[in-house]
């Protein structure tokens, strides 16, 4: 390589990884997942819910009690998702964990192939943003075709 | 063309200009060859819970993750265990210097592969490894403190120039810098976080945990107070911020590094953060002046005391900012700064341990006092 090439290289490197770091930083104040925006221990905020598989006749069976050889905590093992009825600190703040938690039914709900009964996971979330009033929401997987 | 139209041009070349010396500037690479030794158990301690779980026949896809993007590629499972492995064999060539450039390029690629798999894998103190292994790689860092730099001088092959142009080093101190400031700026800018409410709730939930640690009531008591946080979470936030920009200046550079230090051992002591606290103390050893053997220790060799001085100098030196030199009988230990200062008995003793990795945070209190102030 050139000498100039060289230089101007380095100074497209440079800068290219000082903006793209800073892109960053300034993404982790609006996106749910914060990748190298460095915001640390972010909140206090808790969360828990009441995790049911509504199965194809209606019935809402707990994500506790195994189906079809499955287990939650074994299939959702990471991010703090394997117990979700006890209530938990959100690591990574409540918007991060609740994602996670989404994202946790869809892949359940797409990854059982042996459960033929349930149309879809839902999960109840009771939150606490730091010292605010709870608040509470529903989630819900992708329907399954398979079921029933 | 007018005589203010004619300048912006020449001031902007001027700018570039700069902002190339700077980039290009020759500076030693020594920091970043001790980075690269220290990292490598980082990246051992990193892979071990997904080493443990191949070794129990499981994989990250076996349970709950959510790829970045439908694109990225995704090995058969014998291959990714062994990149795994892979990656543990490269960061211990890494650390050891062996085919340095091969093994770091090897490591930095296979963590950011793993780590890009899933949502799931990145936390900030795997990002933080990522960008440390990214800097690695790019820097010539295997010339000194390494097997390669050994078996070289075995073969009776010329050295290779320590010096490198400087970017790896000034954008590792920019990451580095950013993490304080990010996290700083994150908490500055949420009233529940510089309120105090965050912390004294955090604190509050683990009151259990704090009772069963050694601390007396009142301490127990003034931690979970909401009044303490008020001010505490002003601390933390103002210790991250100092930290971020003292690092930048000569003058405070010594107290922002003694903080970091602090503040590291804290968040080790009260939370779980995998590899963070080990990274970013390692980290900080970047910001040590690129240059080495710039200071001389004189020791009369005749005085037990001297030569232990020395002995620990040249042990601890891993920066390699002293060059260790014998003075005449009945000298003191003397301790020739950069500057051409000169410092003697007991204050260079301190000088000299103030600037050695292990012992500066011990010894640079010492430099506050004083009988070493004057002695400057």
């Amino acid at each position: 390589m050139t000498s100039r090439a060289r230089v101007v290289g380095r100074r497209l490197v440079v800068l290219t990884v000082v903006l793209l770091q800073l892109g960053l930083v300034a993404r982790g104040y609006w996106s749910d997942h914060k990748e190298f925006a460095f915001q640390m221990f972010p909140e206090s905020s808790t969360w828990r819910a009441s995790v049911v598989r509504v199965t194809a006749d209606g019935r809402r069976v707990p994500i506790e009690l195994p189906w079809s050889g499955y287990r939650w905590e074994e299939l959702v093992r990471d991010r703090g998702l394997s117990y979700p009825g006890v209530r938990h600190h959100a690591d990574a703040g409540l918007d991060n964990q609740l994602a996670f938690l989404g994202a946790a039914l869809e892949w359940v709900a797409a990854n059982t192939p042996r459960d033929r009964e349930t149309r879809y996971l839902e999960a109840t979330v009771t939150s606490w943003h730091n010292a605010d009033r709870p608040t509470v929401e529903v989630l819900q997987s992708h329907v399954r075709e398979a079921a029933g | 063309m007018n005589a203010a139209a004619s300048r912006v041009p020449a001031r902007s070349g001027s700018l570039a200009a700069r902002l190339d010396e700077l980039l290009g500037r020759a500076v030693s690479m020594r920091s970043l060859a001790l980075l690269r030794v220290l990292t490598g158990p980082a990246v051992l301690v990193h892979l071990q819970p997904f080493l443990s779980d191949a070794l129990d026949g499981r994989i990250y896809s076996d349970a709950f993750y959510e790829p970045y993007a439908a694109w990225y590629p995704e090995l058969p499972d014998g291959v990714y265990v062994g990149l795994l492995w892979l990656a543990a064999v490269a960061a211990v060539a890494m650390s050891l210097g062996f085919l340095t450039r091969l093994a770091t390029a090897t490591t930095f690629l296979i963590v950011a592969y793993n780590l890009f798999l899933s949502t799931t894998h990145l936390h900030n103190n795997r990002a933080y490894l990522v960008v440390v292994l990214g800097v690695l790689a790019v820097a010539p860092c295997g010339r000194e403190l390494s097997a390669d730099a050994w078996i070289r001088r075995r073969r009776g092959r010329a050295p290779l120039s320590l010096r490198a142009p400087a970017w790896p080093l000034w954008l590792l101190r920019f990451e580095c810098s950013t993490v304080y400031g990010a996290s700083g700026l994150s908490k500055l800018l949420d009233p529940d976080w510089f309120g105090g409410t965050v912390t004294w709730q955090r604190v509050t939930r683990a009151r259990g945990d704090l009772e069963a640690w050694p601390l007396p009531d009142w301490a127990v008591s003034a931690l979970t107070d909401r009044s303490f946080h008020t001010g505490a979470a002003k601390l933390v936030v103002l210790t991250e911020l100092f930290i971020a920009v003292g690092l930048w200046s000569r003058r405070t550079r010594y107290a922002a590094v003694w903080v970091a230090v602090v503040f590291h051992v804290t968040i080790e002591a009260s939370a779980s953060v995998q590899v963070f606290s080990y990274l970013a103390v390692a980290v900080l050893v970047v910001w040590a002046v690129p240059s080495t053997r710039d200071r001389v220790l004189r020791i009369d060799p005749s005085v037990g005391h001297h030569r232990r001085v020395a002995t620990v100098v040249r042990t601890l030196d891993w920066l390699a900012r002293f060059r260790v030199d014998a003075a005449s009988a009945g000298s003191p230990v003397e301790v020739v700064d950069r500057d051409g200062t000169t410092i003697r008995g007991a204050p260079a003793v301190a000088f000299a341990l103030s600037r050695l990795p292990l012992t500066a945070w011990f010894a640079l209190p010492a430099l506050v006092l004083p009988a070493v102030r004057r002695a400057r």
